[in-house]
């Protein structure tokens, strides 16, 4: 303590030479005046804060709205500019504003050195001439300068940056490993001290299994791995591990798997999000097509370069080879589509996104590109492109510049639904669910019909009221009704507005004819806006079984006001619209552009060729992402991975790997990784070879040492056991009770959920959503939970409780807490009850010689203890007695439910009933009802098995 | 019960951080590890109460949220010159011109007459009857405005502070920063209206917050928290049973992996839920409200029955020292008929709130709490001609009108104002970046300590960091 206060007094007392303090100013005061003041206090001039200027010494000298001089050189402590930073004076307000961003103790002592040796401030030619003559001393003891282009300041672009913020930018350098055979590489290089010994098998097995398919293995497989596994010796353990990653690779699971992980971080959902929240019907091909390049062990180069430029790929006609052998032969003159490269694009708009009659059109388009850069940015070079929207990165070399360069490569991606037949790989099945959509748009276009038949009967009144000759009306709504009435612009019954039109044409005055939904009751009101809105909707709902991909295209941007249906391909892609001139935004704001911007890459890397016409933008940008060299990509990829098999990354934040997210823990065991996945021609399959059969991927989760030696949680001497997650523990409960259905991909399915937030009146723009209703087949409803449908304004709470991401935000790692909503879901729950009473169900009907201990095997992969058999007979008996009492009806699905809403035209509460046709053929799960006693006991041990910690984790 | 109840012991980003947990945590991210040091060491739950950043009087606050975009000038901002203009043509020029102002517009003046109430000479319509009763509790601010044009996007701005939704919602960041200072219940807890609002739950997710901090909504209809009970025909003491074997299966497991602290949580927390299953129903029940009460709220009026029910239950959570409640009562989006939609929707609040805010007065909470009244954006002075002769209002982000009650509000003042047509804020003018950053100083919160590291970078209500206005401070 001592020696440091003495340190300060040094520090405090000294005066520099004249020189030297100039250059602290350069080197030092003048970055962090930049870094941490300027924005609020010069960089604009029509925003600085309380009037105080910090861009010259004469307007940093005079203060602001305070009136009192901030800086008196020579004297730091009667420097008002210095007091606020030690944010420890209680006249002056801590500066900057941020407690996150306070001055670090070393900065603030150069503040004060600065002040104390007469606050020197060389003017901007004069800092150029310093700063060069002492650029070599200073780069090796600060930091290095980084060459990037476009920089908004010069101050910016000379900044200097520590050589370990940098590491994502290196080259991957592939450590020299000592190819001990005997070593893994991977051990090696994590360097374990003290590891824990390798897990038993029934432990890796579940793992393994989990781990590469989200499933549990069945207890077949737990005891034929397990009894030639502990019969063997190590190296041939090691080859049972070998054969077991091979045959859980070649699972079709697998893709589901992985897919599960890489939905999360582009944000899959089938909804739009936002006001009108419409479903959007196409995309779950995109989902399926992520689980197939998953399986197919596409090369991740390949699978980067589809998800952003298939479409391009497609027309330059340098696909992949899984061509579609189309049977569209009417069409022979055109060229068979490739569905697959017009499908993977689909990544490109997986963000929420509208466009609706209140929002600007330009703003909205503008999110889109905001949203598409981020993403492309966040996805696969682990950068948050976001920080450079507006401004210079503050943190990263990543100048506002290269935030638009990159965005200029989707100026001309334009937004479609484009026809892409179904290939044969595709799961096409249950399309006949679309006759419910049907009838609900037939009931629709009744209610239109009724409403209008109403309305003209109102009219009649409203002139009868007002005494007005009705001959006029009359001879137009005659007029109106020629044609069936139909309008055709909306597609239903709508004689009386029609009959509107014609007076309004032939200029009759508005009083002199009724008015728009003359006589409605607020019933009426909310009717009409429910059938017309719920029209429009199910354009969207029917998208589903239609051959058309959630795509892009490039070209012109043709002008829209809303986007209310789907958007299919313009005739002429090139024409009828604005070649979009990407600029810097000030501010962001699609009103303020700046400097006009080519299209380019972070440019840190040197500058690519890239087309500046309509096409080939993305192919270029794509090609350059997808490069061996590109030690982003790489890197990012194979961090993902680690975490997906450890849960946690080797650098912390998978999503950036700028300056603020967290380093690697073992950067060599990154750039190994990095390398290898080029070496073996992008195989994502062998990279789990690799990781697995690492001792680290082996070990098991019990500590060694005693519980008092605190270690890393980096140091991989155990492996962490984690908790399932949502989709796990449901597919898990759904496999053990041998409910689950395992077929792969195809439309969204519709599990049960809780059937309160089912019927949940929803407001979407104008109108309600419509209700939750499950599929009518249970084998339907208990796919795995990859492929339920994903709606962004109602998520399932099971999912929701258990840690599942909200698809809005890319979610880089997975949350896990334990609030007690999870307790209410999975114990209380209807579909845990379900399950366990098909488990129970299950075990009985098998006639298992003991169902105690087929229940155990099932659930826990193991056998029950004696105790813990006595225990669950005793409670399965105690059940049974209580059981026996108590009598069960069956529950009849809702055919129609009553919606109690506040009507927007007249904020009265109205009523409706919405049919749902889709609960007609409902087959519901097993019910108590149709169960007896025992089987039911047996489900109340079932429960608490699900519920138990030893299900729900993983080690 | 002295384990907290919801927010359990149990999560892992939350609870007192021994080291262990790191050890064998998932998962676990920096911002975790800086908000457990902000935790004192001894607290033992994520919700643990602590202490304010600033000293200040506000500790609870009762969130009104008018989802849709109530009218300003047909509320507190009388506008007298739409008299003159009535019906006159309007044109609206310029480039952030959406579909909505599409086709010929038309001024609208407002259909209620105004009048001046209280010691302050608050204007009000008059179809604020009892509002106008305690106009002197009140703190208008006419001068705040948002991004957005379209409701998702403007109520996330409203709630979260960021447009696009994901963000965690004020009543997050309240508990976050101020703990609760009841462990058996959540610490914020929403009164949505039967239908959600555009945009859902969203509104008050914990977005990068650890899930304690999630709004709990009650939910209007059926079951107030969802599964809160077991299914029909399993009585307690059969519950009970179940339990004990769980519990039974879960020691053994836990004697086996002792280093494994989240499996401990995990068990407490089934024991929380099934004790919380019990006192929740009385706990949010209004039973036992004296009819007095009961009939001051408007409970047992058709109109005011909902609302009533809703903030006569803010005041006991208050009461019992839930953190953040936020009613929601909507839709408020009236773009046509606004005398009929907007005369209905004031009726169904009016007097409800009125009687909150006398509530709190006469049991000495209005001075901890600080009351909000606000939607997401204004409305236009001018429409459309979507209904033929039906007068109503378009979406208006450059001006609304927000007040507050309580809680060391400048309350009899009105701050701020907007053009002679309602049509932009031209005095105080504050994005609400700034009414979020005043609304956490009331609270005794500073955005700029606020921060929650997320992603690779500290994140704030803010997003940016503002200013408080301290013209509404009193």
């Amino acid at each position: 303590m001592l020696t440091r206060i003495a340190c300060l007094l040094a520090l405090i007392a000294s005066t520099l030479h004249a020189e030297d303090a100039e250059s602290l100013f350069v080197r030092r005061v003048w970055p962090l005046f930049q870094e941490k003041c300027l924005a609020c206090h010069g960089n604009d001039e029509k925003k600085i804060k309380a009037d105080y200027d910090m861009r010259t010494y004469e307007s940093a000298t005079k203060g602001g709205e305070s009136e009192t001089k901030a800086l008196v050189p020579g004297k730091p402590d009667e420097s008002p500019l210095y007091l606020a930073s030690t944010r420890q004076h209680e006249d002056w307000e801590p500066m900057p504003p941020k407690e996150a961003d306070q001055l670090k103790p070393e900065q603030l002592a150069w503040i004060k050195e600065w002040i104390t040796s007469g606050a020197p401030w060389p003017d901007e030619a004069k800092r150029n001439v310093i700063a060069k003559a002492s650029a070599e001393k200073w780069s090796a003891e600060d930091g290095i300068t980084v060459k990037v282009v476009g920089a908004l300041s010069p101050e910016w672009a000379n900044r200097r940056y520590k050589p370990e913020s940098l590491w994502g930018y290196q080259p991957v350098k592939k450590p020299v490993l000592s190819n001990q055979p005997s070593v893994h590489p991977i051990d090696e290089l994590l360097a374990v001290k003290d590891p824990a010994p390798a897990a038993d098998a029934r432990t890796f097995i579940r793992r393994a299994t989990f781990d590469l398919t989200g499933l549990p293995p069945t207890p077949e497989e737990v005891e034929a791995f397990a009894t030639a596994y502990d019969r063997s010796n190590p190296s041939d353990q090691t080859d049972l591990i070998g054969t077991l990653i091979d045959k859980l690779l070649s699972s079709l699971h697998y893709g589901e798997r992985m897919a599960r992980h890489w939905l999360d971080v582009v944000r899959y959902a089938d909804s739009s999000g936002f006001a009108n929240d419409y479903e959007r019907g196409n995309a779950w091909r995109y989902r399926d097509y992520v689980v197939r390049s998953f399986n197919a062990d596409k090369p991740y180069d390949q699978f980067i370069r589809e998800q952003i430029a298939g479409d391009a790929l497609l027309e330059s006609d340098a696909g992949t080879p899984a061509r579609n052998d189309a049977s569209s032969a009417g069409k022979s003159a055109r060229i068979t589509p490739n569905s697959e490269l017009l499908i993977a694009p689909g990544f490109l708009r997986m963000g929420p996104w509208e466009l609706t009659g209140m929002e600007v059109a330009k703003v909205a388009r503008q999110r889109f590109l905001d949203d598409v850069t981020n993403s492309v940015g966040e996805t696969f070079l682990a950068h948050s492109l976001q920080c450079a929207r507006c401004h210079d990165h503050k943190f990263d070399p990543v100048p506002t510049h290269d935030y638009y360069a990159m965005q200029a490569c989707f100026s001309t991606t334009q937004l479609t639904e484009r026809e892409a037949p179904f290939l044969k790989e595709e799961n096409t099945a249950g399309f006949e669910e679309k006759k419910h959509l049907e009838t609900r748009r037939a009931e629709h276009m009744a209610v239109l019909q009724r409403l209008d038949d109403k309305l003209l009967q109102n009219a009649q009144k409203w002139l009868a009221d007002k005494k007005l000759d009705s001959a006029k009306w009359n001879a137009a709504v005659t007029q109106a009704k020629k044609g069936g009435g139909k309008n055709p612009k909306k597609g239903f019954s709508d004689v009386f507005g029609t009959a509107r039109q014609i007076l309004t044409k032939q200029g009759l005055p508005e009083d002199s004819f009724p008015p728009k939904l003359v006589g409605f009751e607020p019933e009426d009101f909310g009717n009409e806006r429910v059938a017309r809105k719920g029209l429009e909707r199910l354009k969207w709902e029917m998208e589903r079984y239609e051959p058309y991909a959630f795509s892009v295209y490039d070209g012109v941007t043709i002008p829209m006001v809303t986007v209310y249906q789907p958007l299919r391909m313009p005739g002429d892609r090139m024409k009828n619209g604005e070649l979009e001139q990407t600029a810097i935004l000030g501010g962001g704001d699609p009103f303020s552009p700046t400097a006009k911007v080519k299209p380019g890459v972070l440019s840190i890397f040197g500058s690519v060729e890239f087309p500046e016409g309509i096409e080939g933008r993305r192919t270029a940008l794509a090609k350059w992402i997808a490069s061996k060299d590109n030690p982003l990509t790489t890197r990012t990829l194979v961090n993902r991975l680690w975490l997906w098999h450890f849960g946690q990354a080797i650098a912390g934040n998978p999503n950036n790997f700028g300056s603020t997210g967290k380093k690697p823990t073992h950067p060599e065991l990154l750039d190994f990784l990095a390398a290898t996945l080029v070496e073996k021609n992008w195989s994502i399959k062998e990279m789990h070879r690799l990781i697995m059969t690492s001792a680290a991927y082996r070990r098991t989760s019990f500590p060694t040492r005693s519980k008092t030696d605190e270690s890393e949680n980096s140091s991989y001497a155990t492996f962490t056991p984690r908790r399932l997650m949502a989709e796990e523990l449901r597919d898990a409960m759904l496999s053990i009770t041998g409910e689950l259905n395992p077929t792969l991909g195809g439309i969204p399915n519709r599990p049960e959920i809780n059937i309160e937030v089912a019927m949940q009146p929803r407001q979407v723009m104008g109108t309600f959503a419509s209700a939750w209703v499950p599929n009518p087949l249970p084998q339907q409803r208990h796919r795995r939970s990859l492929y339920a449908l994903k709606i962004r304004g109602l998520r399932d709470p099971f999912m929701e409780v258990f840690n599942e991401p909200a698809p809005d935000f890319s979610c880089e790692a997975r949350e896990v807490s334990t609030v007690t909503p999870q307790v209410f879901s999975l114990f209380n729950g209807q579909a845990s009850y379900d399950r366990a009473l098909a488990l129970a169900n299950r075990v009985l009907k098998e006639k298992a010689a003991d169902p105690i201990v087929r229940i155990f095997t099932l659930a826990y992969s193991r056998q029950p203890t004696a105790d813990e058999k006595a225990a669950c007979e005793a409670h399965w008996q105690q059940m049974i007695a209580k059981q026996t009492t108590l009598t069960f009806a069956k529950t009849q699905p809702p055919l129609e439910i009553r919606r109690d809403a506040v009507e927007e035209n007249t904020g009265e509460k109205f009523s409706f009933q919405e049919k749902l046709p889709g609960y007609t053929d409902f087959v519901p799960d097993l019910q108590p009802a149709d169960c007896d006693a025992k089987t039911r006991a047996l489900a109340d041990v079932c429960l608490v098995l699900l519920n138990s910690n030893e299900f729900a984790y993983l080690y | 019960m002295n384990a907290p109840f919801f927010p359990c012991a149990g999560s892992r980003a939350l609870h007192a951080p021994t080291r262990r947990e790191f050890v064998y945590g998932l998962g676990t991210s920096l911002g975790s590890v800086a908000l457990t040091s902000l935790l004192a060491a001894e607290q033992k739950s994520p919700l643990a109460p602590k202490p304010q950043m600033v000293p200040a009087k506000a500790k609870n606050c009762i969130f009104l949220m008018m989802e849709g975009g109530p009218s300003h000038i047909d509320c507190f901002d009388p506008k007298p010159v739409l008299e003159k203009l009535h019906l006159k043509e309007f044109t609206r020029e310029g480039k952030m011109k959406s579909a909505m102002e599409s086709g010929k517009r038309y001024y609208v003046k407002s259909p209620f007459k105004f009048a001046q109430h209280g010691q302050s000479g608050a204007w009000m319509s008059e179809p604020w009857q009892h509002l106008s009763k305690v106009a002197d509790e009140l703190c208008f601010y006419r001068g705040c405005q948002v991004d957005s044009v379209n409701h998702p996007t403007a109520m996330y701005q409203m709630n979260c502070g960021n447009r696009f939704g994901g963000d965690p919602a004020i009543g997050s960041w309240v508990n976050y920063g101020l703990g609760s200072v009841n462990q058996d219940l959540p610490g914020f807890i929403v009164l949505p209206e039967i239908s959600y609002p555009q945009g859902g739950s969203a509104n008050w997710g914990n977005g990068y917050l650890p899930a304690h901090f999630q709004g709990t909504a009650l939910r209007a209809k059926g079951s107030p928290i969802l599964d809160l009970q077991p299914p029909q025909g399993i009585t307690p003491e059969h519950q009970r049973a179940n339990l004990d074997l769980l519990g039974k299966l879960n020691a053994k497991h836990a004697e086996e992996h002792p280093w494994h602290d989240e499996l401990k949580a995990r068990m407490n927390n089934y024991e929380l839920a099934f004790r919380m299953q019990m006192q929740v129903p009385e706990v949010i029940g209004l039973e036992k409200e004296d009819a007095k009460t009961k009939e001051a709220y408007g409970i047992g009026t058709d109109a005011t029955d909902a609302f009533g029910r809703k903030c006569l239950l803010a005041r006991k959570l208050v009461e019992k020292g839930v953190r953040f409640v936020q009613l929601y009562a909507g839709t408020w989006d009236s773009h046509d008929y606004i005398e009929r939609a907007h005369g209905n929707l004031i009726r169904q609040v009016d007097q409800p709130i009125a009687a909150l805010i006398a509530d709190l007065k006469q049991r000495g909470l209005l001075d901890d709490t600080l009351i909000v009244w606000c939607g997401e954006f204004g409305r236009t002075p001018d429409n459309g001609v979507r209904g033929g002769t039906a007068y109503g209002r378009d979406h208006n982000p450059k001006a609304m009108t927000i007040w507050m009650a309580g809680g060391g509000c400048k309350a009899g003042h009105s701050i701020g104002s907007t053009d002679d047509r309602g049509m932009e804020a031209i005095e105080e003018v504050h994005h609400v970046r700034d009414l979020h950053v005043t609304l956490l100083r009331l609270l005794g919160l500073d955005d700029n300590k606020l921060t929650f590291y997320h992603g690779g970078r500290f994140k704030q209500l803010s997003q940016i960091g503002g200013q408080v206005i301290d013209k509404l401070i009193a």
